[in-house]
């Protein structure tokens, strides 16, 4: 199990990698996203926000998310590290993402391009 | 907490739908008319539809405690195992590639009636260079032009179906003839055919409000289309002589021509196109973007996971497709097995429920916490579905003992491929992957 500082770092290093990819940024620009990441066995919750290409991390829940990324602590740690790809996780059921499905798509090929095949 | 954006029941309906009704199904529908003695298709698709019912309830049960766009295969690797779900879904996603073959098939045989100076391949090119085009820009059919194309054409067939019958007095010949239990139960198989790929509205599931919504569009969609395909299978047995719509891959234009001339024609062209396009947009997309998946946890190359930096789509996926999908589609054009493939498809849906039968079955046992939605009566229903549409392939099998072997082989390959070659792909690409969360040095988590 990962403790909420390790899901805080790893979100932390998700956007620091997202933020120095220029062309990740730009075609991102028109794709304002708010979206909650929720761990199911420790009480943590982040915001993660898109908005004109730019990302950000915050504490805490938004009010009306565009997505929903739920999954067990070490799996979220792992997913944003890079050290797992979404859809292995995603195809046994032990992550869960609410929205829709080209948004859901969508946050899979920045994770591809951010951290690789 | 909710969400920005939801869909509403008329899009889940209009989704399952729309998925399902296409040109091949007019071939599917006349076949099962010919396996009847009088003008009873109508019993016989009715039946297959009260039949998917039972299915459709496996499926809710089933999303309800799996909301996820992954569909059968979580469910199935939750019940059955990683390696069974895995062979199923390729195996799935082959004979959905076939299905389009055929489809795109009886399109450009469509629109040849209509345009005799163009052969169909010429049409079956433009078709898929169009589609292609399409999904590699990323431009899908969505929503409320969704909703319009489906519940159009559903209006359409009806009202050109009763105007048909009204024109013949609705003079049924012995509309509860069946011809005998083997000839009724061949015909109630193949109008399986009929409702394939009603259930993809389960991956619908993440954007409506309630997984329930999913269930209902499910049924609401199987009960419209049973009514949709019983009257416009009716008046094509009543307006044209059974033999001439048998030995034909187009009698749904034979019909329109007996029925309303030349702008009859054209109206059925505007609707096959119609049909075929709901049909391309959710085949093509779902089979590009599964391989895409599959890719991505190192069951195909990686190289399958390749992203356009312009379009945010998957364009080696979508290419792969292109050149499987012409191939399938060109395959049909040369040998016209295009009955093979409905049967096959038959075949592999009544699989997929009996498998989405025992899977709730097995499901209740292994993880009994409550799920959002159960369907009532204990094992009845999961258990007569799952019996019912085993005899159902059984008797597709034993009319057409090739699509058997196909299906057997097809199970073979797909297994040796995931008992041998995955294997091997995920211990290579997966050694290369280096932990990141292992070399980072721990960070303050101080955020806003």
């Amino acid at each position: 199990m990962a403790t909420h500082e390790e899901i805080t770092a790893s979100l932390l290093a998700f956007q620091e990698s997202y933020n120095k990819n220029e062309r990740l940024k730009q075609m991102n620009r028109d794709w304002d996203r708010v979206i909650l990441i929720e761990a199911s066995d420790i009480p943590s919750r982040h915001t993660l926000e898109l908005r004109g290409g730019e990302l950000s991390v915050r504490e805490g829940a938004p009010p009306r998310p565009d997505l929903v990324v739920i999954a067990d602590s070490e799996t979220l740690t792992d997913l944003f590290y890079g050290d797992i790809t979404p859809t292995e996780p995603y195809m046994n059921g032990t992550l869960k993402i609410i929205g829709s499905e080209d948004d859901i798509v969508r946050l899979d090929f920045i994770s591809l391009m951010i951290w690789g095949e | 907490m909710q969400l920005k954006r939801v869909l509403t029941l008329r899009t889940v309906v209009a989704t399952s739908a729309g998925l399902t009704l296409a040109s091949s199904t007019f071939v599917a529908a006349v076949q099962v008319a010919g396996f009847l003695a009088g003008d009873a298709a109508w019993l016989a698709i009715f039946t297959s539809g009260l039949l998917c019912f039972g299915a459709a309830a496996c499926f809710s049960e089933l999303n309800a405690r799996y909301p996820s766009a992954a569909g059968i295969r979580l469910y199935f690797a939750r019940a059955f195992g990683e390696r069974v779900a895995l062979v199923v879904s390729l195996l799935y996603m082959a004979v959905v590639l076939g299905v389009v073959g055929a489809e795109s098939y009886v399109l450009a045989q469509s629109l040849t009636f209509a345009v005799p100076f163009v052969p169909p391949l010429a049409w079956i090119m433009i078709v898929y260079v169009l589609v292609t085009g399409l999904n590699i820009r990323g431009i899908k059919i969505a929503g409320n032009f969704q909703d319009l194309i489906t519940y159009g054409m559903m209006v359409a067939l009806v009202a050109l179906g009763l105007a048909a019958l009204a024109q013949r007095g609705f003079a049924l010949q012995a509309p509860l003839a069946t011809g005998g239990p083997a000839s009724f139960i061949n015909a109630v198989a193949v109008g399986i055919f009929l409702f394939v790929g009603f259930e993809w509205a389960a991956p619908l599931a993440e954007e409506v409000v309630h997984t329930r919504l999913v269930s209902r569009g499910m049924l609401l969609a199987v009960g419209l289309l049973s009514l949709v395909y019983a009257v416009f299978t009716v008046a094509m047995t009543v307006v044209v002589p059974r033999e001439e719509l048998l030995s034909s891959p187009v009698p749904h234009m034979l019909f329109a021509r007996h029925a309303l001339g030349p702008a009859g024609v054209w109206a059925m062209v505007g609707l096959s196109l119609a049909a075929s396009a709901t049909t391309f947009n959710a085949g093509l997309i779902s089979v590009s973007r599964f391989i895409y998946a599959s890719a991505r946890e190192c069951v195909l190359p990686p190289v399958f996971s390749r992203v356009s930096m312009r379009f945010f789509t998957p364009w080696v996926a979508v290419l792969t497709v292109f050149v499987i999908g012409v191939s399938a589609s060109v395959g049909v054009l040369l040998t016209g097995c295009y009955l093979t493939i409905v049967n096959l498809a038959a075949a592999m849906e009544s699989l997929v429920y009996v498998l989405a039968a025992l899977a709730v079955v097995a499901l209740r046992r292994k993880e009994p916490a409550a799920c959002g939605y159960t369907v009532r009566g204990g094992l009845f229903v999961p258990a007569l579905t799952a019996a019912v549409f085993l005899g159902l392939l059984g008797a597709v099998v034993l009319v057409n003992p090739a699509v058997g072997l196909y299906l057997l082989a097809g199970l073979a390959l797909t297994w040796l491929y995931v008992r041998h070659v995955v294997p091997a792909l995920k211990e290579k690409y997966r050694r290369e992957r280096r932990s990141r969360r292992r070399q980072s040095s721990p960070r303050p988590g101080a955020l806003p």
